[in-house]
């Protein structure tokens, strides 16, 4: 258990297509030698095969990331992306110039006209930076001096399970492998008793949108790269805990026989999954101590209660799912995933969208804050953010009082904190109509290069090869945002 | 009959080129090649490895009064004079000829020219003299000579200099921002092709006179005005733009070192100006400092290796042991709180004590006996101990640990006692001390101590009191 499974494959199984990639590769640099290559001898870069898992490509700036996802899309309109224009032309409809032929989902192509629907919540610049914020986040507003607001994020996607499944792995089409899981995968474990990559979920009382376990899948990894959801309550992790009467020495006899039968299955089929298998037992077996001790808040004084808010004494909630994510990202887990759903307004914007922000807005802010006194902010990666954006047009009935907003994929806001990307800055600009990006457009492969990039990754070096096929979580596209980097 | 024939042509071909060597040299101020012959000289660092090798052997056979081939050494000739030729074309792409160059031509000719007395003695079958033997002694050593300086063009002067300590020296505490780091960019990247000995384009680098004086394609370097500076443009052309420096396949010069060297040029391309003297907000000092924490980085390839093997004993289900990169031989420590908790598990990691850069051990009842593991641990660079038992007589072990740069200590018992110890960490960029005895004018002094010390004694009063008191937010559903 303890060893590092680095790609511990038997030496002998070298295939022959391999074999000839590396002689060709020996012979090739030998005679190209000392005439041509007057660095011959600063050492090549190691050939993928070769790089060990488990350890970052280069030093890292963040060493975990805590992911607060909005799930549904909040609306970039009402809360970072500041458009005066949709003030002034209210209603008019959206010009085809700027549509300039997008296609739309099916809750919006039939609508006769598309006309503008300007923020009903008022903006205000904040903290040194002078970002703009809406006034449904008066906490994140106190904070924007650390973190960094990306308006020009863009998708291919325009329906909710593909987006959210595009950003988690990377392909609008399920089955790859979580940025989480390629996250355990290619960094490894900090702390040997819990999972590398944790979920959270919490449900807001807005228009929810579907969470399903293919989200936090590892695909075709190891599937000790899952992620495990941990749900709130009296069992944080189903079936963890022993059925009464079971004492924590016989459950270890069990472990220790079911892994001798279990060696001797490996011996005979070869099948690394059984190795996994292994492991996972007895790391259930110690997160049977962890676990509870990680999820009991109980240790956390009233100061920090009050400051994520009331709700994080309510088991279940975001701000309790916040609190419980610096808990567990301070014991080494590398990826805390959270998800906050019912961000889909398609109807009642407004009034949904405030009471979405209130559920959020405090606890993501104060999870910042917290990070920053234990110094955490320096060595963890915060993002918040939803799959897409929302229209910029009025769904439904136009009644500045109760609008909707239809699923805009061509450009929304998301922020970044924290673990090597530029406090206080807010990059990316869209047209004043607040549909196409201006300036300094982020794709999401873009953005999960940028996060492998801090974490010590290189994006294009974190390969796994599955069926014949290389894969990466950009898969052949990304560019590290050196921008936003501090 | 033919055998005496072929001979014969052989000789004819030796003479023809000796002569034309010898016209080259004698007239060579005169001679500006075509362009293909020019092309011809590229040849030369192919070609000289034959004569090298081959006169080498004749030489080595004829001293161990063995017959020399005669093949062996009309090839061997043969070679020498064509390298000896092309290497002149080659050498007229340079203009003016460094000191280097210089001698390795001329010595070169030499060797050419001391090849064909050797063979046109070696035809007059005079192979055992005293003459020959000179000859073959003359050679050897020349060719080494000829070889180190064709090598030290090629490579730079410093190539087979024992590894330099120049390089890895650390940047002074407060340098000066030409000398330590503008002519360490410099000095790192152009001079190796823009000095009195080879100086492409007719640009010196070696200082900022010869900087702004230029060479042919104008003055490098406008003092004040990076934007009209070569070296700036060149910096930020494309990648693959003839003109880009540093050239095709050298290493590009970082974001960072671009930047340093224009910012430098804007504000007046000074050689006096100091760390400093510049501001807190001046953009250069940032740029400096993170140039010198790179510096730090690079340090740690210094570190004695370590072993996976060793890692993998030391590590447990409560010790995870992470190199900080692959191939690192720095490492990164976290201890988390097993059931049982014993000491000897932490004072264990003595072996690899110097090689650990980050240690957490926050939350761990430490005690004296880990403090002294802490302590043997001289490059560490990032250390959390907070929510432990420790007080300032483990804060004090702590001294001698001078890269200190991040310093968790929040929810501890340590005082201003600690603070004395404290501000001798002159690298010291952030320390975390709330919830300790540490007074405000102990913080204070801190301050006064270390200037660029991010000191978080835990959230901002007035921004803790608006989050705790009740929620602002208005127009919620409920």
């Amino acid at each position: 258990m303890k060893e590092d499974r680095s790609i511990s494959e038997n030496p002998l199984k070298v295939n022959r297509r391999h074999f000839f990639s590396q002689l060709s590769v020996g012979i090739g640099s030998l005679a190209l030698g000392s005439l041509l290559i007057p660095d011959l001898f600063k050492g090549s870069p190691q050939t993928l095969e070769s790089r060990a898992l488990g350890i970052p490509h280069f030093a890292p700036k963040a060493k975990r990331v805590i992911y607060l996802f909005q799930s549904g899309a909040p609306s970039q309109l009402e809360s970072f992306d500041y458009k005066p224009t949709l003030v002034n032309r209210m209603g008019e409809d959206l010009p085809e110039s700027i549509r300039n032929g997008q296609r739309l989902t099916g809750m919006t192509s039939d609508q006769d006209k598309f006309p503008l629907m300007p923020s009903a919540a008022k903006f205000a610049q904040h903290g040194k930076s002078g970002a703009w914020v809406s006034e449904y986040f008066p906490y994140i507003a106190k904070i924007v001096d650390e973190i960094c607001i990306v308006r020009s994020m863009h998708t291919e996607a325009i329906n909710h399970d593909p987006a959210i499944t595009f950003f988690q792995t990377g392909s609008q089409q399920s089955g790859r492998p979580s940025m989480g899981s390629w996250m355990s995968y290619g960094l490894g474990s900090e702390n040997q008793n819990l999972p590398s990559f944790v979920v959270l979920t919490s449900r807001g009382k807005g228009n929810s949108q579907g969470l399903y376990s293919k989200l936090w899948s590892s695909g075709f990894l190891d599937s000790k790269h899952q992620g495990v959801l941990l749900r709130s309550g009296k069992d944080p992790v189903l079936y963890l805990n022993d059925p009464e009467g079971i004492s924590r020495s016989d459950k270890r006899h069990l472990l220790d026989h079911v892994s001798s039968l279990n060696k001797i299955h490996h011996v005979e089929t070869g099948d690394d999954e059984i190795e996994s298998r292994i492991a996972q037992y007895e790391m259930a077996y110690r997160m049977q101590m962890s676990v509870p001790d990680v999820m009991d808040i109980k240790k956390e004084p009233e100061s920090i209660i009050k400051l994520y808010g009331e709700d994080s004494q309510v088991p279940g909630t975001y701000a309790a799912n916040c609190l419980q994510a610096r808990r567990l990202a301070e014991n080494g887990v590398r990826f805390i995933q959270l998800y906050h759903q019912g961000w889909d307004q398609h109807g009642n914007l407004p009034n949904e969208m405030a009471g979405q922000a209130k559920d959020v807005d405090q606890a993501s802010a104060a999870l910042i804050l917290d990070l920053k006194q234990r110094g955490m902010l320096e060595d963890t990666l915060v993002i918040w953010g939803g799959e897409f954006g929302r229209t910029n047009y009025c769904q439904g009935n136009f009644d500045p009082k109760n609008y909707g907003r239809d699923h805009h994929p061509r450009a929304f806001s998301i922020w970044m904190a924290g673990g090597g990307i530029k406090p206080g800055i807010t990059f990316g600009e869209t047209d004043e109509f607040g549909y196409n990006i201006v300036e300094n457009p982020v794709h999401i492969n873009d953005f999960h290069a940028t996060i492998m990039n801090n974490l010590g990754l290189d994006h294009e070096q974190l390969i796994f090869k599955y069926q014949g096929r290389r894969f990466r979580l950009t898969d052949v596209a990304g560019n590290v945002v050196k921008d936003i980097l501090a | 009959m033919t055998k005496k024939n072929s001979s014969l042509w052989i000789d004819y071909v030796i003479f023809g080129l000796t002569v034309f060597l010898v016209f080259c040299l004698v007239f060579e101020s005169f001679i500006d090649p075509p362009s293909l012959v020019a092309w011809l000289g590229r040849w030369h660092p192919l070609i000289l490895h034959f004569p090298i090798v081959l006169l080498l052997m004749a030489a080595a056979i004829g001293l161990f009064n063995q017959i020399v081939p005669k093949l062996l050494l009309t090839i061997a000739t043969l070679s020498a004079l064509v390298t000896a030729i092309t290497g002149f074309f080659l050498g007229t792409e340079s203009v003016p000829k460094g000191d280097l160059l210089f001698w390795h031509q001329w010595m070169g000719a030499g060797v050419a020219i001391l090849a064909v007395l050797w063979y046109w003695v070696s035809t007059n079958h005079l192979q055992q003299t005293y003459l020959v033997k000179g000859i073959q002694l003359v050679l050897i050593t020349l060719i080494g000579f000829t070889g180190h300086y064709g090598g030290m063009i090629t490579h730079g002067e410093d190539f087979l200099a024992l590894p330099k300590i120049k390089k890895l020296e650390k940047i002074p505490e407060n340098p000066l921002i030409y000398q330590h780091v503008v002519h360490r960019v410099l000095d790192n990247n152009c001079i190796g092709c823009h000095n009195p000995n080879k100086t492409k384009g007719g640009l010196l680098m070696t200082s900022i006179g010869e900087l702004v004086k230029g060479g042919e394609s104008g003055p490098a370097l406008v003092i004040g005005d990076p934007d009209n500076s070569e070296l700036v443009r060149r910096l930020h052309l494309p990648m693959k733009d003839e003109e880009h420096m540093p050239p095709d396949g050298k290493k590009p010069l970082s974001v960072n070192e671009i930047q340093i060297l224009e910012r430098w040029i804007a504000l007046g391309a000074s050689d006096t100006l100091k760390l400093s003297h510049l501001d807190n907000s001046e953009p250069l000092a940032g740029m400096v400092i993170k140039m010198m924490d790179t510096g730090a980085k690079n340090s740690w390839s210094k570190l004695p290796k370590v072993a996976d093997s060793t890692l993998q004993n030391l590590a447990s289900d409560y010790i995870t042991i992470k190199r900080i990169a692959s191939n690192s031989p720095a490492l990164s420590i976290s201890v988390y709180l097993p059931p049982e908790y014993d000491p000897k598990n932490i004072t264990d990691l003595k072996r690899v004590a110097n090689n650990i850069v980050e240690l957490d051990l926050s939350g761990i009842p430490i005690g004296e006996k880990e403090m002294d593991l802490v302590a043997m641990c001289k490059n560490l660079e990032w250390l959390e101990i907070d929510k432990t038992p420790v007080t300032d007589t483990e804060i004090k072990k702590l001294i001698g640990i001078t890269g200190l740069r991040v310093l968790k200590a929040y929810e501890t018992d340590i005082s201003d006692e600690s603070v004395a110890v404290l501000k001798d960490f002159k690298g010291l960029k952030s320390l975390y001390v709330w919830e300790t005895q540490i007074s405000d004018m102990g913080l204070l002094e801190l301050k006064e101590a270390i200037p660029n010390l991010h000191i978080d004694s835990g959230i901002d009063p007035e921004l803790k009191i608006e989050f705790i008191a009740k929620d602002t937010i208005v127009n919620s559903i409920q």
